[in-house]
């Protein structure tokens, strides 16, 4: 490459050792972004092909290296699953916040399919996400310690405490339905990852219970809390019911028959488990 | 050849002196490989313009790797002259005029912001804001950097992966620390004002209630600009909310 060799430093940046930028006559991109995986940066540093050689075979390990985790991270945690239930958007996000609290004049609990898929929870309220668990999980460990730092009882170990025994509470809790529906046999499209979203919708009616107890004292917490606690129950009832039981039950026609007997209790049994865990979790908090 | 995965070993007949002799060639598809026994110059001059790529000569060099770009003479001259040397704020890669303009976006939380700044993340100018907010912290009497720096770090982690699972184009996370480091910024104004008057009164909460919104709104706002994520800026505001809160926690008590 024949450069033209001008006068000061200015044209040095084109031949920079990082390697060549994505767009060399980009006037905004002063720098290289080097943020982005650094695998493709190779430098030149010496012209010996021996270490050419060796700086090569290392980079090459390296991507390798990194590839196979990325594989194998897939293979637990499934990335492109998980990317799915946090398709959110605001619109979406109120709405559901708003039948948590108040299910009663919500209709149709059904959730929408294309083409054997579900749909994103964009486009279908009923449609679980893991968007409000997860910031419902965080929120609620700030305000249990914000709760408990108004009593004087706060120290930094104190949140790490709440946040396990809530997430070992949230552990045992999906673990036992998973352990009911198998032991039930049902025929469910339910998966590990929309019970943990059904579990951590509650969270959101201990939030509102934990302020209004600060807010306004003991009255106000309970009364709150009995609120959240019937709407959870309501509209884990009523979101389960369409996928537990069979259409017919769902539908509201009465149904005989010992199977589907069992699936209502079950239905009930973990509905009747949300207002336990809420009171639970949250009564050491107000005092 | 088909077993050879790494490209690198193999003598690939692109090196980067061919790239440069113009475009003869390369809009002549028809007969490219008539001319593969030719084996002529590499520079290909005296090849005639019908060939897609000049061929090396074969000369047993398949252990050695063609090096993805030759050392060119100017790499060279780094260490050799002095005087050619760039300056050392721009070999470390801070540039303080792009510094001052992302101050200013972030200053200005109404205004909209323009997506491409984030491309290059600079880790300076946020290093230099949260050393000035323990700083702060330090003239109130409270030596807690240890918890600044700690929080920062889980909540940079926290946002990286709930920008990666809400967004369609990934972020990385260079770019993450560096948008939640800038925003950062009011938040300084905050911890001075606690070295004035204390912040447990009502006007103190009003006002950090104010800092954290103005905080999580610009970086919200940025972050928006730069993924491309569309009616998500109150779900992406509200992280941020609870990362900028934890420091107001710190500042005020």
């Amino acid at each position: 490459m024949e450069y033209p060799v001008q006068s000061g430093f200015r044209q040095q940046p084109e031949v920079r050792m990082r390697g060549a930028p994505v767009d060399p006559g980009d006037p905004r991109l002063l720098f290289d972004d080097t943020s982005a995986g650094g695998i493709g940066h190779r430098q030149a540093l010496l012209s010996d092909p021996v270490s050419n050689l060796a700086m090569v075979y290392g980079s090459s390990l390296a991507s390798h290296g990194r590839e196979m985790m990325d594989q194998n991270l897939d293979r637990f945690i499934p990335i492109s699953k998980l990317k799915y239930y946090f398709a959110v958007d605001t619109v979406y996000v109120g709405k559901k916040l708003g039948l948590l609290v108040f299910p009663y004049m919500h209709d149709n609990w059904e959730v929408s399919y294309q083409q054997d898929t579900p749909v994103a929870p964009r486009f279908d309220i009923n449609a679980p996400d893991l968007y409000i668990p997860v910031m419902g999980f965080i929120t609620y460990i700030l305000v249990a310690g914000l709760a408990l730092g108004t009593q004087n009882r706060f120290s930094p170990e104190i949140l790490g405490i709440q946040a396990s025994s809530a997430l070992v509470w949230l552990i045992i809790e999906v673990l036992a339905v998973l352990l009911s529906l198998y032991l039930v046999t049902v025929n469910t499209d339910l998966t590990t990852i929309d019970l943990v979203a059904f579990s951590g919708y509650k969270y959101v009616g201990m939030i509102v219970g934990v302020i209004a107890g600060l807010l306004f004292g003991r009255m106000g917490y309970h009364l709150s809390l009995l609120w959240c606690c019937v709407s959870i129950f309501v509209f884990t009832i009523r979101t389960l019911r369409l996928k537990i039981l069979s259409e017919a039950a769902a539908e509201g026609r009465l149904v005989r028959g010992a199977k589907n007997q069992l699936r209502m209790y079950l239905t009930m049994a973990i509905a009747a488990a949300q207002p336990v865990f809420m009171y639970w979790l949250t009564f050491h908090l107000v005092r | 050849m088909s077993g050879f995965d790494n490209t690198d070993f193999f003598q690939s007949s692109y090196s980067v002196d061919d790239q440069n002799q113009g475009g003869y060639g390369y809009s002549d598809p028809n007969d490219p490989y008539s001319k593969q026994y030719e084996y002529s110059q590499p520079m290909g001059y005296s090849a005639p313009p019908g060939m897609m790529q000049p061929q090396q000569p074969y000369m047993g060099q398949i252990y050695q790797p063609t090096p993805a770009f030759t050392p060119v003479s100017p790499q060279s001259m780094y260490g050799s002259s002095f005087e050619d040397e760039p300056p050392l704020l721009e070999e470390l890669g801070i540039n303080f005029d792009h510094i001052w303009q992302k101050t200013l976006t972030v200053l200005h939380p109404l205004k909209a912001a323009d997506g491409s700044i984030m491309n290059e993340t600079d880790l300076a100018g946020p290093m230099v804001f949260c050393l000035a907010f323990g700083a702060t912290l330090l003239l109130t009497g409270k030596i807690q950097f240890g918890y600044v720096y700690g929080i920062s770090a889980i909540g940079c982690l926290g946002m990286y992966c709930l920008l990666n699972l809400m967004s369609m184009t990934g972020v990385s996370f260079g770019c993450v620390a560096s948008v939640l480091g800038y925003c950062l910024l009011p938040m300084i104004t905050l911890s001075s004002f606690g070295v004035l008057f204390s912040l447990q009164g009502m006007l103190g909460m009003i006002l950090t209630a104010t800092i954290i919104g103005w905080c999580s709104f610009s970086a919200s706002k940025i972050f928006i600009s730069a993924l491309a994520m569309d009616g998500q800026q109150l779900l992406v505001a509200y992280p941020c909310a609870l990362l900028y809160g934890v420091f107001a926690l710190i500042s005020v008590f």
